[in-house]
């Protein structure tokens, strides 16, 4: 297969998505299952084809995003921001290895306070947005913390990454669940559906209210026109589901199967966004601080990345296209 | 199992209502897979109980959408009970953001920011082809595959040959491979493309697949005779 990727990435005179920051989060519940090494080679792939691309590491807790991308020196980072050392997150950028493509370093945080305050995350989020870039990438830690979902919520894109695990696909559903309840709550208005929803986290509650179908559709007995409404804006929650180090074919249809219950037990849709093969060289290419898209470019591993990377541009590129203004 | 027992088999099987009959065995395939035997993607969510009724709803589901008949008197039932029911209820509203499952095969065009990327996404979307997308083993490669998958979409060899204006001759030695009584191999494409198309297959790909075989053993024939005359 003959993909000349060696040329430098050319930058295009053209604004792409209408000159809008394309944010992307990327999570999984589950601490490695290959987020940072999705993240890395996401955004590689991105600046590579002609894109700007900021990739944020906000798993403060155990960064290596820098490690991934083979940035050595991370002198300034989000923990600045965090801190309340830095307000301009256009400062806190570091260059790397590859054109076009910057980061911001997770590493030194404080580890007594890692993750930001309500109020400061809502001024990361909106400093992302004001980034001069095409698209920021951050790669989310593990578990469901307030600050883990809301990255993921605001995102224009929320991608979760799976291993073909019983501890993956566990966590995936329960940080999903998370992400769901919580956005649902961000936008309801009234006091009884708020104490309903209060009830429904609770997994053992006696509603007997198990998904977040369930719960919809107990608001909606409560509250016919507050329930519709809340399907209409739950309806844009769309996480995408990566299948990562696929071995076998089963493998591979856990995806279609995870998106099936996704939609038959929590009431989503979640789009298979694609799969990647196991590949003994991502070791080496971490070890070598280099995207296995570049280490080892004509890899299957990394034509299955790069076809992710075409089917979120493409997808984002539709839905920019169709005159959609937020 | 409130929420299922109310999804309509459309649903359960996850497809569109104009969906063919080929989408709908994919469908019945996909989510049969998803909650059988130890899957994966049920874990800590349906146990085996649910599992099981959810099986049985996806089977229920899939006896009445393969049968065209059954198919046709549901969908009239279907028509009947929407138009009694003006209201937008909850149901509605899920199914309408609710789409058909991705196929992961399908084929990628992309407008920004520079061709190479395109070319890229071009010469990938091949690889996949190349490397095998999840669903293909539903996809005939050979004869005896072309054949099974005719028989499967009930269509007798006598009307693809009406169809396609090809020989049953021609027909039938495609089916059994006799690839030294077919026409030249461009020819072959053609009728396989045609064969395909016929009985709703992806043409490009079966005609690709098969003629691989073709070529490997006409190459191996005139391996045969270069070899046979020194």
């Amino acid at each position: 297969m003959a993909l000349d990727t060696s040329r430098p990435g050319r930058r295009s005179s053209e604004v792409p998505f209408g000159g809008r920051t394309r944010i992307l989060a990327i999570g999984g519940g589950k601490g490695g299952v290959g987020k940072s090494f999705v993240a890395a080679n996401l955004s590689y792939t991105l600046a590579r084809a002609g894109y700007r691309v900021v990739a944020v590491d906000a798993d403060l807790e155990g960064p290596n995003l820098h490690t991934c991308l083979g940035v050595r020196n991370t002198r300034v980072g989000l923990a600045d921001f965090v801190a309340g050392r830095e307000d301009d997150l256009g400062k806190l950028l570091l260059e790397t290895p590859e054109h076009g493509l910057q980061l911001i370093a997770g590493t030194y945080a404080n580890l007594d306070q890692p993750q930001p305050g309500h109020l400061r995350r809502v001024e990361f989020l909106r400093g992302l947005r004001q980034l001069d870039t095409d698209f920021v990438l951050i790669d989310l830690g593990a578990g469901s913390q307030a600050a883990t979902l809301d990255y993921f919520l605001v995102a224009d894109e929320g991608l979760m990454v799976l291993q073909p695990e019983p501890t993956s696909v566990e966590n995936a559903y329960a940080f999903l669940r998370a992400a769901f309840y919580r956005r649902l709550r961000l936008a309801v208005l009234g006091q009884d559906v708020r104490s309903l929803i209060r009830e429904a986290v609770d997994q053992r509650n006696e509603l007997g209210i198990r998904s977040p179908l369930d719960l919809l559709r107990e608001i909606e007995s409560l509250d016919p026109v507050e329930g519709r409404r809340l399907v209409e804006i739950m309806s844009q929650f769309r996480p995408r589901i990566i299948i990562n180090d696929v071995e076998r074919k089963e493998d591979i249809k856990l995806g279609f199967a995870v998106a099936s219950v996704c939609r038959k037990y929590f009431g989503f849709e979640a789009e298979y966004l694609g799969y990647v093969n196991h590949d003994e060289s991502v070791r080496k290419s971490v070890m070598q601080g280099r995207p296995l898209v570049d280490y080892r470019e004509s890899s299957d591993a990394a034509s299955y990345i790069k076809r992710i990377a075409h089917k979120l541009v493409q997808s984002m590129t539709e839905t920019s296209s169709s005159g959609v203004q937020s | 199992m409130k929420e299922l027992l109310e999804q309509d088999h459309y649903e359960v099987l996850e497809v569109s209502r104009d969906a063919s009959s080929k989408e709908i065995d994919r469908g019945y395939r996909v989510v049969r897979s998803a909650y059988e035997g130890d899957s994966l993607a049920l874990y800590s969510v349906f146990g085996e109980t649910e599992a099981g009724a959810i099986l049985e709803r996806i089977d229920e589901a899939y006896q009445i959408l393969s049968d065209s008949s059954a198919r046709e008197a549901y969908d009239l039932l279907c028509q009947e009970k929407e138009e009694s029911k003006e209201e937008a209820s909850i149901d509605a509203n899920v199914d309408a953001f609710a789409s058909v499952v991705d196929d992961m095969g399908q084929s990628l065009s992309l407008a920004h920011p520079n061709t190479e990327f395109r070319e890229e996404a071009d010469v990938l979307d091949e690889f996949e082809k190349a490397a095998g997308s999840p669903l293909d083993d539903f996809l005939p490669v050979d004869g005896a595959g072309l054949r099974s998958a005719r028989i499967r979409s009930d269509i007798d060899l006598q009307k693809v040959s009406d169809v396609t204006k090809i020989s049953m001759t021609n027909l039938r030695n495609i089916e059994q491979e006799n690839f030294e009584d077919l026409p030249a191999s461009v020819y072959v494409r053609g009728f396989v493309m045609a064969y395909a198309k016929t009985i709703e297959l992806d043409a490009e790909r079966v005609a690709a697949a098969y003629m691989e075989r073709v070529e490997a053993s006409r190459s191996a024939q005139s391996r045969g005779r270069f070899l046979g005359r020194r």
